[in-house]
């Protein structure tokens, strides 16, 4: 392994360009639960501009990819064989109990079977020019943020992210559920919140 | 620092899977009855301790099975080996489309120069290594797995360079992983990733 | 909310009386006045409001009409509460235009908002003796509020304008009271570079509201009665 590493044929392109080194938060998306695109900011330099119409393009494949990603998973088969072996013991305790386990109940009697949390689909994607972090709430929206290889703390952000849109379009009498995300006072404290984490580095 | 691997892919500029290996063991038999069939046809994953249970239990048992390739051997009397080697096949195929869809993305946002390293979901995480040659390897790890590129590279250059592409045997076309049943490469390989585990 | 027990031996379907038979309407009037509701929970509840009072609507002023009149009935019973929890010297009905402005930008903001109103003036249009201005530079009722660029003279403060009304007309000051916004430095991007004639309350306020009481002309002819005397 060490001799293997200490190759001297390994040579990798860095990020070399001082200008693509720090570019904080550069884009952000939003995929509602049927893949359409409905909100697409960006804040910096550092990815192509497409057109709006590959832009829905892009959000239609990923939001593919990423319930494929969710099935990949190389331990399913394990996890379910475990998952079945835990059903069976439950179903057998709640049979000597005398409950009738029937087959929607799950062992009325003893604790709720535990139901294994479901698969995640793409969480983080790392390129050689920038990364992005996925994140899909429990409603099936998914929020794409953009940023450069080294910024730090995204999870931080996406969960501001997360909070502007829960107050700022959930809470606004005018925005249709699932429609294109349109709403002032969102693009207004999104913007100046980017700009600050932008700017702090 | 260990990194439990769970399995690995080649595909060739024509987009066919011509190598893959797998190092976990296969699930324990499934037991067949009492059990309400509503659970059995969906992707089930990971409890916590289910994942820890087998991280332990996976590398020493792991009987290494080149899965595709072997697929139309066998007969029918093996029910179960024969579905897992199609669902194999199958994970296969949608890995390749995976990474050749979000290769695309990444080319068409960062520019064509960028190019598409890892992603990771809370169960494990996919490393990618496209060669000028648009041969292709992908290795699926545990998530919390650093960057596997230099691994990548090191089997293209150490094994596939050294024991494939340099065997005057080995096929310049490598249909359905044929000539990819090279030993050298094949025990260098499994030797190089155990390495890692 | 513990002591929420069904009386004992007769069932009572429906409602629930607590077992020392005290309920919420037995409590002093002034212990809750500290107390605080959850913003978020507001905010779902005036959304549903607003989306309520959009169905069916021929236009804007429909739209602002409607949350005004949502509004009116709890200014008018809001009247008694202030009142209530006034001093006992100085509970009395406020008789001038001036005690009733500063009751509602006073006591009244402070009780619905947490705050009191940013600002009281009076028409500088000497044509126009009738009107006076209450500001508010974030209305607590737009702050999640982004109006939707077809609508954009929609202020949805009409529902506070409402509740000014429903007290001026509890006071005997029959008025008409609407909601304008003015900070309207977002609605227009494109000249926000060259118009820098706003002034300062533009840049800091994007939702700055004022609202404009304008009092029916008897109130001006007893108010000019009651300076003379």
């Amino acid at each position: 392994m060490k001799d293997l590493v200490a190759c001297p044929t390994l040579v990798f392109p860095t990020v070399d360009d001082t200008n693509t080194a720090y570019r904080g938060v550069i884009a952000l998306l939003i995929i509602n639960k049927a893949g359409g695109l409905i909100y697409n900011r960006t804040f910096g330099e550092g990815l192509n501009q497409l057109n709006s119409n590959d832009y829905l393009v892009l959000a239609g494949t990923f939001h593919g990819v990423h319930a494929i990603t969710a099935r990949l998973n190389p331990l399913r088969e394990h996890q379910a064989a475990h998952y079945h072996a835990q059903q069976q013991h439950q179903h057998q305790a709640s049979g000597s109990l005398g409950g009738g386990g029937s087959s929607g109940g799950g062992g009325q009697g003893g604790p709720l079977p535990s139901r294994p949390e479901p698969p995640s689909g793409l969480e983080v994607m790392e390129t050689e020019n920038f990364r992005l972090q996925c994140f899909n709430t429990q409603t099936g929206t998914k929020f794409l943020l953009f940023t450069d290889t080294m910024q730090a703390n995204v999870d931080v952000a996406m969960r501001k992210v997360y909070d502007l849109y829960a107050d700022y379009v959930m809470k606004n009498p005018f925005y249709q559920l699932e429609m294109p995300v349109r709403c002032d006072m969102f693009d207004r404290k999104l913007n100046s919140y980017i700009r600050e984490i932008n700017n702090s580095r | 620092m260990p990194v439990q691997v769970f399995s690995f892919y080649i595909f060739d500029r024509h987009t066919e899977c011509i190598y893959s290996k797998l190092w976990i063991a296969p699930p324990p038999p499934r037991p067949l009855s009492t059990v309400p069939a509503h659970t059995s046809n969906h992707e089930l994953s990971p409890s916590p301790t289910a994942t820890a249970l087998h991280r332990q239990s996976a590398p020493p048992a792991s009987t290494t099975t080149s899965a595709v390739g072997s697929n139309n051997g066998g007969g029918g009397a093996y029910r179960d080996s024969r579905s897992a080697a199609a669902r194999a096949k199958d994970d296969a195929k949608l890995i390749f489309g995976t990474v050749f869809s979000l290769r695309n993305m990444v080319r068409k946002l960062g520019g064509d120069d960028d190019a598409f390293i890892s992603y990771r979901t809370a169960q494990y995480k996919l490393h990618y290594y496209e060669t000028p040659s648009s041969l292709r390897f992908a290795m699926l790890t545990e998530p919390g797995a650093l960057s596997m590129r230099n691994v990548l590279h090191q089997i293209y250059i150490n094994l596939w360079v050294e024991y494939v592409v340099k065997n005057p045997l080995s096929p310049v076309e490598h249909k359905n992983g044929e000539g990819v049943k090279n030993e050298m490469f094949e025990m260098g390989l499994d030797k190089f990733v155990r390495g890692l585990m | 909310m513990s002591n929420l027990t069904p009386a004992k031996g007769k069932e009572q379907p429906g409602l629930r009386y607590p077992s020392n038979g005290k309920t919420i309407y037995h409590r002093p009037l002034n212990r809750a006045k500290t107390s605080e509701l959850s913003q978020a929970s507001f905010a779902y509840l005036f959304s549903e409001m607003v989306g309520y009072a959009s169905k069916r609507i021929e236009s804007i002023q429909d739209l602002e009409k409607r949350l005004n009149t949502q509004g009116h009935p709890i200014g008018l019973k809001l009247l008694d509460l202030l009142l209530h929890r006034e001093p006992a010297r100085t509970q009395t009905r406020p008789l001038t235009i001036i005690t009733l402005l500063h009751l509602i930008k006073q006591q009244l903001w402070t009780h619905l908002f947490g705050r009191a109103a940013d600002g009281l003036e009076k028409s500088s249009d000497p044509s126009r003796p009738d009107e006076y201005m209450i500001i508010d530079n974030e209305p607590l009722v737009n702050r999640y509020i982004s109006v939707p660029r077809d609508m954009s003279q929609l202020n949805c403060a009409a529902f506070v304008a409402g509740i000014i009304e429903g007290v001026c007309d509890g006071s005997a000051f029959p008025a008409r009271v609407t909601a304008h916004s003015v900070g309207k430095q977002q609605a227009t991007p494109a000249a926000d570079g060259g118009g820098e004639d706003g002034g300062e309350g533009k840049e800091m306020w994007p939702g700055r509201t004022v609202f404009l009481v304008k009092f029916a002309p008897e109130v001006l002819e007893r108010e000019s009665f009651l300076g003379k005397g």
